[in-house]
Order: structure tokens, then C-alpha cells, then sequence
């Protein structure tokens, strides 16, 4: 069989993106129809700039689901074909079989995988972690960050100085320490994770408590209920046996976290959550001077209802901004952990590791480095545009 | 330019200014027209929305991206200014037409020193020497009477108070000696007594440059002091321009009218002549109803007349200039006594609910904020021997400028902070050192506040009903869900907002609205002694009234103790029993309402009526202004509080003032005043507010 020219290469990437085509149309028509009902999101919808940045993210969230399908994918992201090492895009199968892909669209790499199929699978890695740790370390730095604008004095001078000494560490210093096997045996990510963990449990905790304890009725029900699924999945999640921390039978372990990517989490967590912590800060100290929070405190709220229920909703704006803009550092940090070969295995199809591969033989072969690197600046561009898009759209009327 | 142009400075014509947003195109401004004279101060007043803003923005064609002039023309001196060029218009901005904003600091750049912000003017409009400019300065800063005229230039804007930060601003727009000064609410962010002093010096400095005036102000009383000549504009037109006496005295719309009534002037009781607010809402731009657009709020409305063309400008024969934007002007009796309102009884003062005994709080403030008390420590007395009671259904108002310690009085009393000595007693219960985590719920749902900024006083991400309910929960009223609802709608019933509110959020309310359901939750646990402070100072006029007389109507059954601060006196002296004065942190004056508002007067209050501005010519005032600012509560001066401004000191023997606080005086009937003149003195002061027979 002939190679695919460079036309044939698009027509048929653009075909099996057909799955994420449709799913992108359907929200578009849907967000624009009902935009004047969607609040902040609709709004969205009113700019060129966040509708771009929105697409691009929704592009590489509906490959990354699409592609753990398997719906997406050519060829089995781990597998290698005989002959194809460094192929350059469009080369043809040598035997292929019946049923499977006759080409590899955009080539392969020097273990001769499909390069394609690795950066739709990357995406779903990205994908996964970058939102989820960015979650985690906004719980971190909120819990922290309310109290210490809300409370000030020592408290906040105490934490303030916590929070620059870790951004003043070096971030990749960091990392290096946190995944070298010496320092993973001694348990200390483990130990982290379970400091680091225990803080969304905190927050859904107060949060409940503070809104519902007039209500003893409802409040003690609905706390234990939460508590002890939250405090189960915790404990499956910071517990795994044959390491330091191993509290719960295998039995009750719900699942296991691999320990590379915990690792990773942890990291991404700590090196963020200082950051959040003082954004959060400096909007307590804003927000607690308005007459609301007056209001409240003058008819007896305790001090979590009204940073949780007071004060938080009304700092969500500038916070969602950040949210999204810090997906895109998390995805640029994952890119550079994996770059550096810390964390994730070392056949993990993430685009870092799969950059880092491609590295070697850049100045020969160039595409298989270029295509997880082209994905993760679409990507962090699009959470960039995204960030812009609602910033102007919050400050606008 | 010609300086032998003898027309009228500025010639507004029928103009017309809309913005273009994403959703519609919003008039702002329709066939408005105004002359304003060489020397002339013209008055612009209105609600805000009404487009007053916008006409100056107009005039200085600085509308922005949105704002485009669709009609109409603005002639400066005889020449069109909506036929200029960028270059021409910026030669004229700021050295032929000044504009004074409303907030001083945002005028002032906070990284440039004042004096080298006040030359920059004649240097690029008239490139002089950086002597030349210097001098200038010099001069300007002098006559806006400022102390230490060369300290000043050498000053930062943030080193400045808020008064002196004004007079700079305005000592900027004279530095170019402008044919017309443009004034946006130029003494809104100000205190009164600093307010007046600041009109005084405008109104000299117009005299002595022979300067044109615009000024922009919601304030009818300002306008009387300042103006010639008024226009009153609603929901983007003018709707009656004249001059002072003639649309104060002879009003010719039924908006300037409603207008007057809904103000608290002199004659008005809260009983015997209550206040009457303008019925319904201000209609949004895009909702303007056709015809007349004061027609569905107007008494005198003819449907199918008035609702059926556009109404013009008409000239009310017989009087200068003088022109009104009503049909029906000629046919209305202007001077139909207010009939039909309800007069209520005055409600009678019940037993002794709260009483403070020399309360005092202090502060410590350190020096080191990061190491503790081992730095210097400094007190600042926020509130200072401050005793007084309160009685069941009686309104107690606190009087005083910013700084003055309201605030930190109603804080204590709410339990947010405790206080330093001396004791509160609620019904015979101390509640001094209780803080608020502390007290009962009774205790709390007892004592409630009703917050000054209606923007800032409900959660801008929480439903209007939610809010109330939380407020109920908090202070265990009901016993489910459904009862709790039930009573937030009828909370909403008492402050007669419609029961749809509920599902609102806050932002789809207006000022006055969210006012009320501030009312409404602090009614909520059935409060016994409210606090209010300043509840309507940031409303409109007309919202004002119903706002106040709605305060009194939950008072007055629910039998209330109202402690109410502020620092308008009109408003007080229409609302209140018993009034009490306070100065950087001590009380100076206490007694009920007639005896704090005539002779004898604490310098002070005499001096603070003085300063408020009143919207009625026949009333007189004694011109009395204070010289220079509210000294800081950092650093008190010694003995009397206020002997630094006081223009009775002299008449004290033996620097007295200056060296022991005053002791409280008993006079007559339980009036208090904390001064150290004699009795003589006291007796010979003469009334400051009189109202000329009619």
C-alpha cells in the first residue's frame, strides 16, 4: 500500500474525531440556545475569545473521554507493530490484520506504537488528574486561606509565612525529592497525602455543619452519613498495602491508588495549594468588610457559616478564573513531571513522558515529539482563552 | 479663543445621547437643552439614572466606547463641540472646561506629588516654565485656602484628608482659569460640616474667576446654596428648568413637586405632616411608558392625554426663562394643600429598655503589627464616657460626623466587640462583655441593625428569601421549613414588598427594595431595639421617604426602641424623639429633639445645623463654617474635643479649653451639653435656622 499524502492524513484524523465532533456541536447548540438562562456559563457564550478557548478545552475533555472508550483510537496505545519504529505519518501497516487500522495516521514511535493512538490516550491522563489536583489543592488552599483572611493576626502571619516558604522551594527540586525511592520508602508522600486529603473532608464537613446547625435534626444525620463515605473513600484512597500507610483490611480498600500517580497528586497539590492560599486570603480580607457579613455576624452566625456561606460564594468569580487557569499550570506541570521521567510509569502514554521519549531522536524524527507537545499547548492555550473569556464576561455589566 | 465672546458659555440643544449595548440600545438622554451664562451656576438635579451624569460626560465628550451623541448639538462659546476634533477637544478639556468628580482620591494621581499635578496644567496647555506653573500653584493652593500652601505641593494625595484632597481637585480645575467648571456631585463623599465649607469655596472662587457652573448634585439643598439657575431632570430628560427662586417657590411639574414633598423640610412632622414618597418605581431606559414618563407616578395624570405624544418644553408665560415639560401645568392649583393623608398619633415613650453608663471602649493599636506589644502601643479612645437611655417606642437619634465613634458604639452594643468600661444594660441585664457568640438567642434576635449601603447589606449569591429564612433559623422562629416560609412571606408583606420577591436574587432588586428586606430580616426575631444606621443616606430622595416612613410605621407597632445614626439632620429632626450628639467619640449634646434643635446649642450642633443644606428659600441660616478637619481619634487633641474648630473658645477665660474636657451640663428638662461656656454665653446664642414669616 501507498503512504497517505498529507490530505488523505487529515481527511481520516478528521473522521475518527467524529464521536468528539458531535458531542462539541450538541453543547455548543444547547449552551448558545439557553445562554440567557445558564448564568456565568451562558455569559460565556457571549465571547469570541471564551467560546474558542471553550471549544479547545472541550475538544481534548471529549477526546480523553472518548479515547478511554476506545472509541477514538487506532491501535493500542501500549502495543508495538513490527516495522514501524520512526515511521513518518501515514505510513501503512506491513501485515495488517483484519480488523485492525490500516495506517498509522501520525506515524510511530521508536518503540514503533502509534503515536496517534498515544497522544488520544495522554489526553484522558491529563485529563483526569490536571482538574481533579487542581480541585484538591483549591480545597486546601480555601480551608487555610478563609480562616486566615477572616481571622488575620498571628494566624495569618503563622500561615502566610507557611505558604512562602514552600513557593519559595524550588518546585522541580521538589518533586525530585518527593518521588526518589529513598524518600517514597520512608513514607513521606503517604504521610502527605494523608495530611493533604484529610482537608476536603474538613471543608465538606464545616460546610454542612455551619449551614445546618440551627437543625439538629437534619444536621446529624446528614453529617455521619457524608462523613462516613467521605471518610471510607479516604482511607482507600491515602491506604495501600505494603506501604507505610496501610490502615484498612484489602477487603474494605475500595480501590488503589498506583503509587506513582499518587505521588504525583500529592505533588501538584502541595506546590499549588500556597498559591490559592493567598488568592483566598486576599479576597476574605475584601469580602469580610461588607455590610452582609455585618448582617451576619449580628445575628449570632459562627465564624465557618460566614466564611463558608458568606464569604465564598461571593469570591467565586475571581476563583473559577483561577480554577481554569491553574488546570492549564497543573497540565504544564504534569507535562514537565513526565518530561523528566518522575511519576508516572515509564510507558504511560502521558504527553510529557511521550515528549521525552520523542527527544531523543528529535533532529531524524520529529513527529512523535511534536504531536503531545502541539496537544499540550492547544490544550493549555484553550484553559488560557477559556480563563480570559470568563474574566472578561465577570467583569463586564 | 475669543475672550470677547459675550453669548452663553454653553449651549446645550435638544440633545440626545444613547449607549449601545449587546441586548439594545438604551437612551440615556432626550431633548435636553440648557444655556448656562457667563458667571451663571446652573443647578442639575436629579435621581440617579435620571442622565444628569451623562449630559457632563456629554459635554466633555467623554462618553466612552458605548455612549454616542445620536441628536442635537452642545455649542462651548459659540463653536459646536460635536464638530471637533480629538486634537481641538483636548486643548479645550481642562483649560477652558474643568470637571470636578465626586470621589477626590480617584481624581488624584497617587504616585505624583500635588504641587507637580497642579503644574503639569499650565505647563501642556500653555507651555509655561516649571517657575511660572510653580507660582501658579502657589497662588491656586492659597486661594482654596489651604494651610501651608508649600507643604502641600510637596505632599502626596494620600498623605491629604478627604476635604483637602477636594479643595486640590478643585484648586486643578481653576489652575487654567476655565470659562466653565463642571461640578459631578462634588461634595457627596464628603462630611457636612467639611461639605459646607467646600461649597463656601466654590461659590467665592466662581465670584472671584467669574468662572460658569455646572453643577451636578442630587442634593436640592446644595442647589439652593450654589445655583442661580436650576434644571430638573427625570429618566433622561429635563422636565423643568428656571431659575432658583421661581422653580422652588412657583414649581410648574408635578415631578419637582412630588419631588419637594418627599424631602424633610423644616415644617415636616413625622405625625402631624408626615413625608409622601412618589408612588412606584423610577421606569428602567428601555421601559420608558409613552408620553409623559413621570405619567404613571404622576397625581394629576389624564389618560389619553397625557400618555399619547411626546410632551415638549413649554415656556410658563410671565416668568424669566422658566419652562416646564407638562401638559396640564396651567390647569394643575399648585397650591392645593396635601389632603387625605393619614395622621397617626404620636406614640408614647414605655419604660426604660436600654441605658449605657459611661460606657468607653479604647483601642490598642500596635505599633508592630507582626511582633505583638513590644513595640509602642497607642489608644485610641473610639468611645468616651457615653451614658444615656433609651425608652420603649421612642427614637433615639445619634448625631455626628465620620470618625465621631457611631459606629463603634453600635458595634458594642451589638456585642461584636466588648466594651473597655462602664455598662449596657438591657432590661437590667448587663450585656457589656458579652460578646455576641455568648448572648442568648433572645438577646441577639432582641437587638438588630439595619446597615447604611443597600448594595453591600444582603449576599449578593444568596435568594432574597433564603436570606430572611436563615435569619429566622438562626434565631429558632418555627418549627419546620414550611412555617419558617410562611413567616418570610409575611415579613415581606410587613415591609410591603410583593411576596414574588422571595425567589429574587438580590441584584434584580433596586436600592430601596433591598433596603426593605434589610428591614424585614432584622424584624425578623421580632426585634425590640433596632439600630439603624444611616439606613437611607445612600438612597434617592423619593425612595428616602418611603423608606423612613415605613421605618416608623413597623415602629410604631411593633413599639420599637430606634437608634437612629446619621448625620442629616433634617431627617433626624423629622423622625426623632431625642437626639444626642457625638464628636470624636464624646457625647456633646443630649436632649429631645426641640431642645438639641434651638438655642442652647453646643458649638458644635450649632455649628453643624448651620452646615446642612436646606431646600426652602424661606428659610435663614447663620452662616457658620468650621475651619479645618475632624482631628484624627489617633491623636485627640487636649481638653475639650472640639476646642481646635470651636469659634466660642475665646470667650472661655484662662485656656480652659485647651486643658480639661468639659464636664456634662444639666440644663432644663434633662438637656445635656458638655461645653465649658457660661450660662450667659449660652443663653445669648441666637436660633441658626430660622423660616421667614409667609
Amino acid at each position: 500500500m501507498e503512504p497517505l499524502s498529507w490530505f488523505e492524513i487529515i481527511t481520516r484524523v478528521l473522521w475518527q474525531f467524529i464521536p468528539v465532533w458531535i458531542a462539541l456541536i450538541a453543547v455548543f447548540v444547547v449552551s448558545i440556545r439557553y445562554k440567557r438562562r445558564l448564568g456565568l456559563y451562558g455569559k460565556l457564550f457571549d465571547s469570541t475569545i471564551g467560546m474558542i478557548g471553550f471549544a479547545l478545552v472541550m475538544f481534548w475533555v471529549f477526546t480523553g473521554i472518548f479515547g478511554a472508550m476506545d472509541l477514538i483510537v487506532t491501535h493500542d496505545a501500549l502495543s508495538q507493530v513490527s516495522g514501524m519504529k520512526n515511521e513518518p505519518p501515514g505510513t501503512p501497516l506491513m501485515r495488517a490484520e483484519d480488523g485492525q487500522y490500516p495506517y498509522y495516521l501520525f506515524g510511530g514511535d521508536n518503540l514503533a506504537r502509534d503515536v496517534f493512538s498515544r497522544m488520544i490516550k495522554g489526553a484522558w491522563v491529563v485529563v483526569q488528574i490536571a482538574p481533579l489536583a487542581t480541585i484538591f489543592a483549591f480545597m486546601v488552599g480555601i480551608t487555610l486561606g478563609l480562616p486566615a483572611g477572616f481571622y488575620g493576626g498571628r494566624l495569618d502571619t503563622f500561615l502566610s509565612f507557611l505558604a512562602n516558604l514552600i513557593l519559595a522551594f524550588p518546585v522541580i527540586l521538589l518533586f525530585y525529592l518527593l518521588v526518589t525511592p529513598e524518600i517514597v520508602a520512608t513514607g513521606i508522600p503517604n504521610y502527605m497525602a494523608v495530611v493533604l486529603f484529610i482537608f476536603p473532608i474538613v471543608f465538606i464537613a464545616v460546610l454542612l455543619n455551619s449551614r445546618y446547625r440551627t437543625q439538629p435534626r437534619i444536621r446529624t444525620p446528614l453529617l455521619i452519613g457524608v462523613l462516613g463515605i467521605l471518610g471510607w473513600l479516604y482511607l482507600s484512597l491515602i491506604s495501600e498495602s505494603g506501604s507505610k500507610v496501610s490502615v484498612i483490611p484489602d477487603f474494605l480498600d475500595l480501590f488503589n491508588v498506583p503509587g506513582g500517580i499518587l505521588v504525583v497528586f500529592v505533588s501538584v497539590v502541595f506546590v499549588n495549594s500556597p498559591t490559592v492560599f493567598r488568592i483566598v486570603r486576599g479576597l476574605a480580607l475584601d469580602i469580610k468588610t461588607r455590610d452582609y457579613v455585618a448582617a451576619a455576624q449580628t445575628r449570632g452566625e459562627g465564624a465557618w457559616y460566614i466564611m463558608l456561606w458568606e464569604i465564598l460564594p461571593n469570591a467565586r468569580g475571581p476563583l473559577i478564573v483561577d480554577l481554569c487557569l491553574r488546570i492549564g499550570y497543573t497540565t504544564i506541570l504534569l507535562g514537565t513531571l513526565g518530561f523528566f521521567g518522575l511519576g508516572l510509569p515509564p510507558e504511560s502514554p502521558d504527553w510529557g513522558t511521550t515528549i521525552n521519549d520523542g527527544r531523543r531522536l528529535l533532529q531524524i524524527y520529529l513527529h512523535p515529539a511534536l504531536v503531545p507537545a502541539l496537544s499540550l499547548l492547544s490544550m493549555v492555550l484553550g484553559l488560557n482563552l477559556l480563563a480570559d473569556g470568563l474574566r472578561e464576561e465577570t467583569l463586564r455589566d | 479663543m475669543t475672550d470677547s465672546y459675550d453669548g452663553p458659555i454653553l449651549e446645550i440643544e435638544s440633545l440626545s445621547i444613547s449607549f449601545f449595548t449587546r441586548l439594545r440600545d438604551i437612551p440615556a438622554v432626550m431633548d435636553f437643552s440648557v444655556k448656562v451664562m457667563p458667571g451663571e451656576a446652573v443647578g442639575l438635579v436629579g435621581e440617579s439614572g435620571c442622565g444628569k451624569s451623562t449630559v457632563a460626560l456629554g459635554v466633555m465628550r467623554d462618553l466612552g466606547k458605548n455612549g454616542h451623541i445620536v441628536g442635537g448639538s452642545i455649542k462651548f462659546k459659540g463653536q459646536d463641540l460635536g464638530a471637533m476634533s480629538q486634537d481641538q477637544l483636548r486643548s479645550i478639556r481642562g483649560s477652558e472646561i474643568a470637571m470636578i468628580y465626586q470621589e477626590p482620591m480617584a481624581s488624584l494621581n497617587p504616585a505624583m506629588k500635588v504641587g507637580k499635578q497642579l503644574m503639569e496644567v499650565p505647563m501642556i496647555h500653555r507651555g509655561s516654565s516649571e517657575k511660572e506653573a510653580h507660582a501658579r500653584a502657589l497662588q491656586v493652593v492659597k486661594d482654596v485656602k489651604l494651610p501651608d500652601p508649600k507643604r502641600i505641593l510637596d505632599a502626596y494625595p494620600h498623605q491629604l484628608s478627604g476635604g483637602q484632597q477636594q479643595r486640590i481637585v478643585i484648586a486643578m480645575a481653576l489652575m487654567a482659569e476655565p470659562s466653565l467648571l463642571i461640578l459631578d456631585e462634588p461634595t457627596t463623599a464628603l462630611d457636612v460640616t467639611v461639605e459646607a465649607s467646600v461649597v463656601d469655596l466654590v461659590k467665592e472662587l466662581g465670584k472671584k474667576y467669574g468662572t460658569s457652573m455646572l453643577f451636578i448634585s442630587h442634593n436640592l439643598g446644595l442647589v439652593l446654596e450654589t445655583c442661580d439657575r436650576i434644571c430638573v431632570m427625570y429618566s433622561g430628560e429635563a422636565v423643568e428648568r428656571g431659575s432658583i427662586t421661581d422653580v422652588f417657590d412657583e414649581m410648574k411639574h408635578p415631578y419637582t413637586q412630588a419631588l419637594f414633598r418627599s424631602i424633610p423640610l423644616p415644617g415636616a412632622d413625622k405625625n402631624a405632616r408626615p413625608l409622601r414618597a412618589i408612588p412606584g418605581n423610577f421606569p428602567l431606559p428601555h421601559e420608558r411608558p409613552p408620553g409623559c414618563n413621570f405619567g404613571p407616578r404622576c397625581d394629576y395624570f389624564e389618560a389619553g392625554r397625557c400618555d399619547a405624544t411626546e410632551i415638549p418644553m413649554t415656556d410658563v408665560p410671565g416668568q424669566d426663562r422658566h419652562a416646564t415639560r407638562c401638559l396640564r401645568f396651567q390647569e394643575i392649583d399648585w397650591h392645593a394643600p396635601l389632603g387625605t393623608d393619614v395622621q397617626t398619633t404620636r406614640s408614647e415613650p414605655g419604660d426604660v429598655v436600654l441605658k449605657m453608663d459611661n460606657l468607653k471602649k479604647y483601642y490598642e493599636v500596635a505599633a508592630n503589627a507582626l511582633f505583638g506589644k513590644r513595640g509602642d502601643t497607642k489608644v485610641v479612645k473610639a468611645n468616651e464616657t457615653l451614658s444615656f437611655e433609651a425608652r420603649e417606642s421612642e427614637t433615639l437619634a445619634i448625631v455626628g460626623e465620620s470618625g465621631c465613634g457611631k459606629s463603634t458604639f453600635a458595634k458594642v452594643l451589638m456585642g461584636l466587640e466588648t466594651a473597655t468600661d462602664g455598662q449596657i444594660l438591657l432590661d437590667n441585664r448587663n450585656i457589656e462583655s458579652t460578646s455576641i457568640q455568648d448572648r442568648a438567642t433572645q438577646t441577639i434576635a432582641d437587638v438588630q441593625m439595619v446597615f447604611q449601603n443597600p448594595f453591600d447589606t444582603l449576599n449578593p449569591s444568596m435568594g432574597v428569601g433564603r436570606q430572611i429564612i436563615r435569619a429566622l433559623e438562626v434565631f429558632g422562629i418555627g418549627n419546620s421549613e414550611g412555617e419558617r416560609r410562611q413567616r418570610m412571606l409575611e415579613l415581606l408583606d410587613l415591609v410591603k414588598l410583593p411576596r414574588e420577591f422571595a425567589e429574587r436574587m438580590p441584584r434584580q432588586l433596586s436600592g430601596g427594595q433591598k433596603q426593605r428586606v434589610g428591614i424585614a430580616r432584622a424584624f425578623a426575631g421580632n426585634a425590640r431595639i433596632v439600630v439603624a444606621d444611616e439606613p437611607v443616606s445612600a438612597l434617592d430622595v423619593s425612595v428616602q421617604a418611603a423608606v423612613t416612613d415605613l421605618l416608623m410605621e413597623i415602629q410604631r407597632e411593633q413599639k420599637t426602641t430606634l437608634l437612629f445614626i446619621s448625620h442629616d439632620l433634617s431627617i433626624v429632626r423629622y423622625l426623632s424623639d431625642r437626639v444626642l450628639v457625638m464628636y470624636l467619640g464624646h457625647v456633646v449634646e443630649l436632649g429631645t429633639t426641640e431642645q438639641v434643635f434651638a438655642p442652647p446649642y453646643h458649638p458644635y450642633t450649632e455649628a453643624l445645623l448651620s452646615a446642612v443644606p436646606i431646600a426652602d428659600t424661606r428659610v435663614q441660616k447663620r452662616h457658620i463654617v468650621l475651619e479645618g478637619d475632624i482631628p484624627s481619634a489617633m491623636d485627640p487633641p487636649s481638653g475639650c474635643p472640639f476646642q481646635t474648630r470651636c469659634r466660642w473658645k475665646s470667650r472661655v477665660p484662662g485656656h480652659l479649653c485647651e486643658q480639661e474636657v468639659p464636664p456634662m451640663r444639666q440644663m432644663e428638662n434633662g438637656h445635656q451639653i458638655k461645653c465649658h461656656l457660661s450660662d450667659r454665653e449660652l443663653a445669648e446664642m441666637e436660633p441658626v435656622i430660622q423660616i421667614a414669616a409667609e
